[in-house]
């Protein structure tokens, strides 16, 4: 029951994440920033806006991007097979990347273009975390994996990896071409406004809870470990966004596979032999 | 719903856009978005996309090349919006007024609801014509609001408006 009730706030619990992140980041820059619960205002205020449809699958495709993404947290929250979760999240997202190229608009496509780059760079870190939870624990159940601990130990280096991927995830500053609001004036979001754009701003929230909830799960049995954990990569992703410039598409790309990949690849192979 | 619209003030997000203007006012909005100033303790967002946006923030003083685009943007704003005028040079002209090259203000092309003074005008003045901007917006309703000129018609489709022609080019104004 509680589990229910959990995944039913999900989005309000990653509202409040990123309404915290956005006050986090303006104290970090020594200004006053906005309130705690400015992600509901904003839902609030999209709800009463006018809303442009350019057809009605894109609007669709929308919401169907968030349904999934719900069901996949929901799925983390059950604790359920989390190679399952990891593709269902791939799933959420390929639908997102068919609603940009549904549009005529040049800023929709190149946007949809960034985030198959991005999900290239980032997904085979992912699967890699996932396989390494499984060599530790001998299972792919979270409920099994939360019953081992000492995870840190055995896989700091995919640990690491899974650092380096958490920015383009979250669409953090130096991986944030696949937004890049200045450049391409969000990606995939452009064309989409008022209500309908509301399930593309609640998505992110969840996207949220989905990367850290991969962070808790290296605290393992120790509950408040995994807290720790998450709460310092927070900080850490907050301050490195805040620090750093962005890197072109392909860079991104680089950086991935040379640096994650291989540090994922070294701790696989370690844990084998 | 009466309900909703006490949360347009709290978070007005923002298009900017320099209709010809020096590059004066543009620093100065900037200015006003950066952590000295914070405007984002408002809630505002600076959300380069037209279809999100509540405040249009335009400067300079509608050069021929710019109306097109300026119309285009206007149109594409779904209500509740409104529009202020930063700086001298969009509110009459400024000094290139009666220039063969420039419109003399955006207010022949657009309703404006807030003028903000000034070559250029400080982030002070910008804040407080934003946050006057922000009374007017929650009053409004929300009828289409058309372009005074360069406007093509709104199309109906069975129950549903088509914006699509909404802004007209140049050449096709006669």
């Amino acid at each position: 029951m509680t589990t229910w009730f959990w995944i039913v706030m999900a989005p309000v619990l990653g509202g409040l994440v990123y309404g915290g992140e956005r006050v986090l980041r303006a104290r970090m820059q020594r200004r006053q920033g906005p309130p705690l619960l400015q992600p509901f205002y904003d839902m609030f205020k999209l709800m009463d806006k006018r809303t442009l449809v350019i057809h009605s699958a894109h609007a669709l495709l929308g919401v169907v991007h968030f349904l999934v993404l719900w069901i996949t947290v929901g799925a983390i929250f059950f604790g359920w097979n989390l190679l399952y979760i990891v593709f269902l999240h791939l799933f959420a997202l390929i639908v997102l990347v068919i609603a940009g190229y549904s549009v005529r608009s040049v800023f929709s496509q190149i946007g949809a273009n960034r985030e198959l780059l991005a999900l290239v760079a980032y997904e085979p870190v992912l699967l890699l975390v996932t396989v390494g939870f499984y060599l530790y624990a001998g299972s792919f159940y979270i409920g099994d994996i939360l019953h081992h601990s000492g995870y840190l130990s055995q896989m700091p280096l995919l640990f690491l990896a899974l650092l380096v991927i958490l920015p383009i995830k979250v669409k953090k500053s130096p991986f944030d071409v696949v937004e890049g609001h200045q450049e391409i004036v969000g990606g995939v979001e452009v064309e989409y406004s008022g209500f309908f754009f509301e399930f593309l701003y609640m998505a992110r929230f969840l996207e949220y809870i989905f990367i850290y909830s991969f962070v808790f799960l290296f605290g393992g049995a120790d509950y408040w470990l995994g807290a720790l954990l998450v709460i310092g990569t927070f900080i850490l992703v907050n301050l490195v966004d805040n620090a750093t410039a962005r890197v072109r598409a392909a860079d991104m790309v680089k950086i991935s596979y040379l640096l994650a990949l291989l540090l994922a690849g070294i701790n696989i192979v370690w844990m084998l032999t | 719903m009466k309900w909703l619209a006490q949360f347009r003030k709290k978070s007005p997000w923002i298009l900017h856009y320099n209709a010809g203007s020096c590059n004066g006012c543009d620093i100065e909005i900037l200015a006003a978005l950066s952590p000295r100033f914070d405007l984002e303790r408002f809630g505002i967002v600076n959300t380069g996309n037209p279809k999100q946006t509540d405040i249009f923030l335009v400067t300079g003083p509608v050069t021929f090349h710019s109306r097109e685009r300026l119309v285009e943007l206007y149109s594409q704003i779904p209500e509740p919006k409104v529009v202020v005028a930063v700086g001298a040079c969009t509110s009459t002209g400024g000094v290139f007024r009666g220039m063969y090259n420039v419109e003399d203000g955006i207010d022949r092309y657009i309703p404006v609801d807030v003028y903000v003074p000034g070559c250029a005008a400080s982030p002070q003045l910008i804040i407080d014509g934003i946050v006057q901007a922000l009374s007017i917006l929650e009053k409004k309703n929300k009828a289409i609001e058309k372009p005074f000129r360069l406007f093509g018609g709104i199309k109906r489709i069975g129950k549903k408006i088509s914006r699509l022609t909404m802004a007209k080019r140049i050449g096709e104004e006669k």
